[in-house]
């Protein structure tokens, strides 16, 4: 046996810290070991320190071809164009290799998961910064001479076993190293650790690598799938009918979003709720110009569905009552059926979120009073309450129950009044005929979401460039309000906000 | 109790004479020095030779078979004076640490020592930290082995080589009475291979054999002897050096068919030179090469014959040296000149000053040499022009996608770290106060300097932040914010930093992360121990394994003058800022200390997770706590995250289809440390955060008021079920 050029095989890996890169990369050792191929590794262990990448260097050479008792030199280094095999555990770690050029189009087949560890820069936006992951399948696929690549994760979790065992039987499935598939198994069986799962994803995993060509990439988009405009349900209920009697009256374009939409203000609050949505709509629809599949109706008929249906204590308490939360709680942590398990919630509502629920003037009242304050401060500490105890449940429900007062109370009034002044900036921004104008104010609705502190501080935000827009109106191109939103977004103590607002 | 174990891996050590040995270089050192006769060995923890420490540890037993005496250090200079035990007397012994931070430390009794000069064997194992992986700094070990006039090994990067020039390095320090550094690269102390083995020597002299109490004045460094030892230096251990250099050929000489023109190199990048001729088609796989190569296992000093010998039969010549500035080369210069030898040298003019010499700049380099020498007969197989393409084979544009979509990865700190709440404690706090300067300093704390948290000006060495608070305090307006580990503590913070604070009477805060180990090199353990901690969600623990003699961190503060001092647990959010902010706005004079206490999770976890596994194997109740976040209430705003960072808190898409936003997730490795619902709580996040205990092997007592449970909310769920079919669309 003798490799391609008399020379050595090289096989570079990055995984993540806990990936059993280490693990693979022994493995590997192994199998040629028993192959009688002499092996040497190293590892950049410093870098990867905890959280970071860890990458593992390979160089591999049969004992067929030496000559004599002289061991061949080995490199320690990864290098540019000279690497054979190119695994990465996660598709952006892959996207990493591409980019430091040791996936080369004439030699490398690379192996690569497609699921996403995100990185710290896309959990911690402010809204949606996960990087395009179709953009690294895509050059991925041109740059590597083979491109084995599923969701690798999905598999090990299938078999209830780790990364490791599936990326190696990439490794053997892909072909590329001239070793029989027994000994890779023949390794797995040696650790005598979780052999049984871990043969049997290396089986599932050899298969797929095998059958390449056939996976096809589902890009995980940050939002779930809109319902198909086709398939909407039947109306199950009188009112419900009308209610999708009236959606008619909306291009179908905007039908998921509004479904959508009609289902939760239901669910919120009741159908008359849901009517005064479509009625709110209503004008929005009459001045859109039908740019982009009516772009601004679904997106005004978004923001306006989720701000009507604000997260006040009545909604949180119905939201952690429901019938389907503790099977979700169950799945979610991976419990067994019939394992028995405690829900403590944390919750630290705020004197503001009391006085909401209060009657507007009561309310005010309240707030503007000191020692009110004080008296509900005393109620304000952080609690944690066990949802699954009678009394908390019960207590929750009756909070829950409080919806039916929800119109009469002062963050009802205040939320309202305030989508009141964003729907007017909508319409008087359609009214002037730049569309996409009254596109951006209806995207700014986007802007609106959190709670306590977060929640003041996007709705004031949201409330600034308002100001603005009924200052300076017909000043505010469309590009400078799309500024304005993505500087919101920029950072949380809005400072990229205020200076761009001012200049 | 290290993070990785090499209990099994250090049976290994007893090999004897023939055995094949197969495994990491660091292990095959610590072979090498029991094949040698060391008679003690110590040092201090730190990348790349951490697992060094941890295998010297792992083998206690075996050193004590031996009468080899193990100390792990105090700091590398505790580990440097150690070495002394070898100036009077024929004792082998050797010290490693992290360089150059670490010889740094350790210079002072360095430099005694080499003047001293030694009569047993000392050898210093460096870990050098150079280059990619590198965390710490860009300098060499070099400009100490020239000041201090040590020998510096640099040996060839396979086992065999790593071995032999361990026992030959003792044998070189004997005989030029001089102690010696011996350098290993970072992919160099990780590579993998095999050598045969020889049997273990006990040393000569130890609690066995004690040595007779001899004294040499002439080699205590007072006048006048260190003069005399000047001297010395010069004409007798240079000299006796050179000769053993030679005699024993610890360089190398390969030869090769173009006689013309030569390569020098360093030990530890040879292997790099003959992939990069192996790639032109100037080498074999086997390092039969065309280009004739010596090869420096010593790197330093330069053997002036062994060069002109070199040199004088060729017209041009590449010196491959890694790192600035360029010493070997202007060495070899030198020697050149010296011996009126006209080849020409190339080196930095053709190769980068800075940076590691990887794969790709050597190759670049080597071509870049062969097409100026322009040999006839010499047909490279890629031009200059297609070498440099080989760096990336991405068109513009597809440079460009991949830096807008490939996430930066910072360290970070590990899933429920207690350093994490801290650092949220501390970010909250500045978020009503305003900006602050931090002087942070080593350890896996520095991580802190990082995204989500960012807090953190300067570091300036391992146990120096409250050093470094001495002269911007007047000038801040807050008071000093110091962060110091426990590590650093320990290592040098209580007396170059508290202990000079209170003297100057410094009035800013320490805050000394205590997690009970060295946790940022691989766990090891350290002076103080930390109380286990029961306020922490995960509900099993047990008693940390005690030690009678556990150095407190408070008594040392107190005993060096301390007088406000609060320990307090990370894991209490409210609490660390409420003690934070009393610090900042108390009239108290002097130095306040915060012990900010909780056991690194990763070491913790180490522990408790067999024990819970076997209480649930045995049937006994037990709970696990983790954490969840409520996707139905999450709204995508991801504050969670910025105050955290915690690798279990990540993000996965929202399940309601009207929003964008991915909501928060809490995936399957959180360990329920609760630092999420004390978050919410203390930063009023939102009521998304619930804390889940699974109940394995419940009472009778717990099924009972289950179904109690069950039976009620499942009764009153019904209720608001059926009225829920009847409102939906």
């Amino acid at each position: 046996m003798s490799t391609p050029r008399g020379e050595t095989i090289n096989i570079i890996l990055a995984a993540l810290g806990g990936e059993g890169g280490g693990v693979l990369t022994n493995w590997l050792i192994d199998v040629a070991d028993s192959e009688g191929w002499i092996s040497q590794s190293t590892s950049l262990a410093g870098v990867a320190q905890r959280t970071g990448a860890t990458i593992y260097y390979l160089e591999i050479f049969p004992r067929s071809a030496l000559q004599g008792d002289t061991p061949p030199v080995m490199s320690l280094f990864p290098a540019q164009g000279d690497i054979d095999i190119a695994i990465a555990s996660e598709i952006a770690e892959a996207g990493r290799m591409i980019q430091r050029g040791f996936v080369t189009p004439e030699r490398t087949a690379l192996i690569a998961s497609d699921h996403r560890v995100y990185g710290i820069t896309e959990k911690e936006h402010l809204a949606d910064g996960i990087v395009d992951a179709q953009v690294l399948q895509t050059i991925a696929a041109r740059y590597a001479k083979d491109y084995i690549h599923y969701d690798m994760l999905a598999l090990a979790t299938e078999y209830g076993t780790v990364v490791s065992s599936v990326l190696l039987g990439a490794v053997a499935g892909a072909g590329v190293l001239p070793f029989s598939k027994d000994s890779y198994r023949s390794v797995i069986t040696a650790t005598g650790k979780a052999v049984a799962a871990n043969l049997a994803a290396f089986d599932a995993s050899y298969e797929r690598a095998r059958a390449r060509g056939v996976e096809h990439f589902e890009p995980i988009g940050a939002a779930a799938v809109e319902p198909d405009v086709s398939t909407l349900p039947a109306a199950t209920t009188a009112q419900g009918a009308q209610l999708l009697e009236r959606l008619q009256v909306f291009p179908e374009s905007c039908h998921p979003v509004l479904y959508a939409g009609l289902q939760k203000l239901v669910d919120y609050q009741d159908y008359a709720y849901a009517h005064q949505y479509l009625d709110t709509l209503a004008p929005i629809l009459a001045l859109d110009t039908g740019l982009e599949d009516h772009q601004l109706t679904r997106e005004t008929g978004r923001y306006l569905a989720l701000w009507m249906c604000f997260e006040d204590i009545p909604r949180v308490a119905q939201l952690k009552t429901r019938p389907e939360r503790m099977g979700k709680v169950r799945s979610e942590v991976l419990a067994d059926d019939d394992q028995l398990l405690h829900v403590t919630e944390f919750f630290r509502p705020r004197v503001e979120e009391m006085a909401s629920l209060l009657p507007p003037a009561l309310g005010r009242r309240v707030l503007a009073s000191p020692g009110c304050r004080r008296f509900l401060g005393l109620f304000t500490g952080g609690k944690r309450l066990r949802t699954n105890t009678i009394t908390v449940f019960v207590m929750l429900r009756t909070l829950a129950g409080m919806r039916r007062w929800r119109r009469s109370m002062l963050g009802f009034q205040h939320e309202h009044a305030l989508i009141a002044r964003w729907l007017r900036a909508v319409s008087s921004a359609g009214d002037t005929g730049d569309a996409q104008l009254a596109l951006e104010v209806a995207e700014c609705g986007r802007l609106v979401k959190g709670y306590g502190d977060t929640r003041a501080r996007t709705t004031s935000q949201l409330g600034a460039i308002l100001e603005r827009l009924e200052a300076d109106s017909g000043q505010v191109s469309h590009a400078t309000l799309r500024r304005w939103r993505e500087a919101a977004l920029d950072d949380d103590e809005g400072k990229a906000f205020v200076s761009e607002l001012a200049t | 109790m290290a993070e990785r174990s090499f209990a099994e891996e250090v049976l290994k050590l007893r090999a004897g004479d023939g055995d094949t040995f197969k495994g990491e270089g660091i292990l095959a050192i610590t072979k090498a020095l029991l094949q040698s006769g060391v008679s003690y060995v110590g040092g201090y923890q730190g990348s790349p030779i951490s697992h060094l420490m941890d295998v010297l540890n792992d083998a206690r037993e075996i050193l004590g078979e031996l009468g080899v005496h193990f100390e792990a250090s105090g700091s590398e200079a505790t580990a440097a004076a150690m070495l002394s035990a070898s100036v009077n007397y024929p004792l082998r012994g050797a010290v490693t640490w992290k360089s150059t931070v670490g010889t740094n430390v350790a210079s002072d009794a360095l430099s005694n020592l080499a003047s001293s000069g030694v009569t047993g064997g000392a050898m210093v194992i460096v870990g050098e930290d150079y280059g990619e992986g590198s965390s710490i700094m860009q300098e060499r070990t070099y400009a100490f082995a020239m000041k201090a006039q040590m020998w510096l090994l640099d040996p060839r990067p396979n086992l065999p080589s790593i071995v032999d020039m361990v026992e030959k390095g003792f044998g070189l320090s004997e005989a030029s009475n001089t102690p010696i550094f011996y350098m290993m690269r970072i992919r160099g102390c990780h590579v993998t291979g095999e050598f045969t083995a020889r049997d273990n020597i006990a040393p000569q002299y130890s609690d066995r054999n004690p040595v007779q109490p001899r004294r040499e004045p002439e080699k205590i460094i007072l006048p006048p002897h260190v003069y005399a030892q000047e001297r010395q230096k010069i004409s007798e251990r240079l000299p006796a050096a050179l000769d053993y250099i030679r005699q024993q050929k610890l360089n190398e000489f390969f030869p090769g068919k173009h006689e013309q023109l030569g390569i020098i190199v360093q030990g530890g990048s040879y292997n790099t030179v003959i992939r990069a001729l192996q790639r032109q088609g100037l080498a074999t796989a086997f390092g039969v090469t065309d280009i004739p190569i010596y090869v420096m296992n010593v790197a330093y000093p330069l053997v002036p014959d062994e060069l002109i010998e070199f040199c004088s039969s060729k017209r041009q010549v590449l010196v491959l040296e890694e790192g600035q500035p360029e010493y070997i080369e202007q060495g070899i210069q030198t020697v050149l000149r010296r011996a009126d030898l006209n080849t020409r040298i190339y080196g930095k003019d053709i190769m980068p000053m800075a940076g590691e010499y990887t794969g790709q700049v050597t190759l670049e380099g080597l071509t870049r040499f062969l097409e100026t020498v322009a040999l006839p007969g010499i047909e490279l197989r890629l031009s200059s022009g297609e070498v440099e393409a080989l760096r990336t084979p991405l068109d513009e544009a597809d440079q460009q996608a991949l830096l807008e979509n490939v996430p930066p990865r910072p360290s970070g700190l590990c899933t429920g770290c207690p350093e994490r709440p801290l650092f949220s404690a501390i970010k909250q706090v500045q978020q009503d106060i305003g900006p602050f300067h931090i002087s942070s300093d080593i350890g896996c704390h520095s991580f802190a300097t990082l995204a989500p948290f960012n807090l953190g000006n300067t570091i300036m060495g391992y146990g120096l932040s409250l050093a470094s608070s001495s002269a911007i305090r007047h000038s801040l307006p807050h008071k000093s914010i110091s962060i110091m580990g426990d590590g650093g503590f320990w290592h040098n913070g209580l007396t170059s930093g508290v202990t000079s604070a209170v003297f100057n009477k410094h009035d800013g805060i320490l805050i000394i992360v205590d997690n009970g180990y060295s946790a940022a090199t691989g766990g090891q353990d350290i002076p103080s121990l930390v109380e286990p901690n029961q306020i922490i969600a995960t509900t099993m623990d047990t008693e940390k394994s005690e030690r009678d003699d556990a150095q407190s961190i408070e008594d040392a503060c107190r005993g060096a003058g301390v007088k406000w001092l609060r320990t307090v647990s990370t894991y209490s959010i409210d609490t660390m800022k409420d003690t934070l902010n009393e610090a900042l706005t108390t009239t108290a004079p002097g130095l306040k200390v915060i012990i900010a206490e909780g056991e690194c999770m990763l070491n913790r976890q180490r522990r408790i997770k067999p024990l819970m596994k076997q209480a649930i194997n045995n049937g006994k109740r037990t709970v696990r706590a983790r954490f969840m976040v409520d996707s139905d209430t999450c709204t995508g705003d991801h504050a969670c995250i910025r105050l955290s960072g915690c690798p279990s808190l990540t993000i996965k898409p929202n399940p309601d289809p009207l929003r964008k936003d991915p909501v928060s997730y809490v995936d399957n490795s959180c360990v329920g440390c609760g630092v999420c619902g004390t978050n919410a709580h203390a930063a009023i996040l939102c009521p998304s955060f619930s804390r889940v205990d699974l109940l394995y092997n419940p009472s009778w007592a717990d099924r009972m008021a289950g179904r109690v449970r069950g039976a009620v909310i499942g009764w009153l769920q019904a209720r608001t079920e059926r009225k829920q079919l009847v409102v939906g669309l």
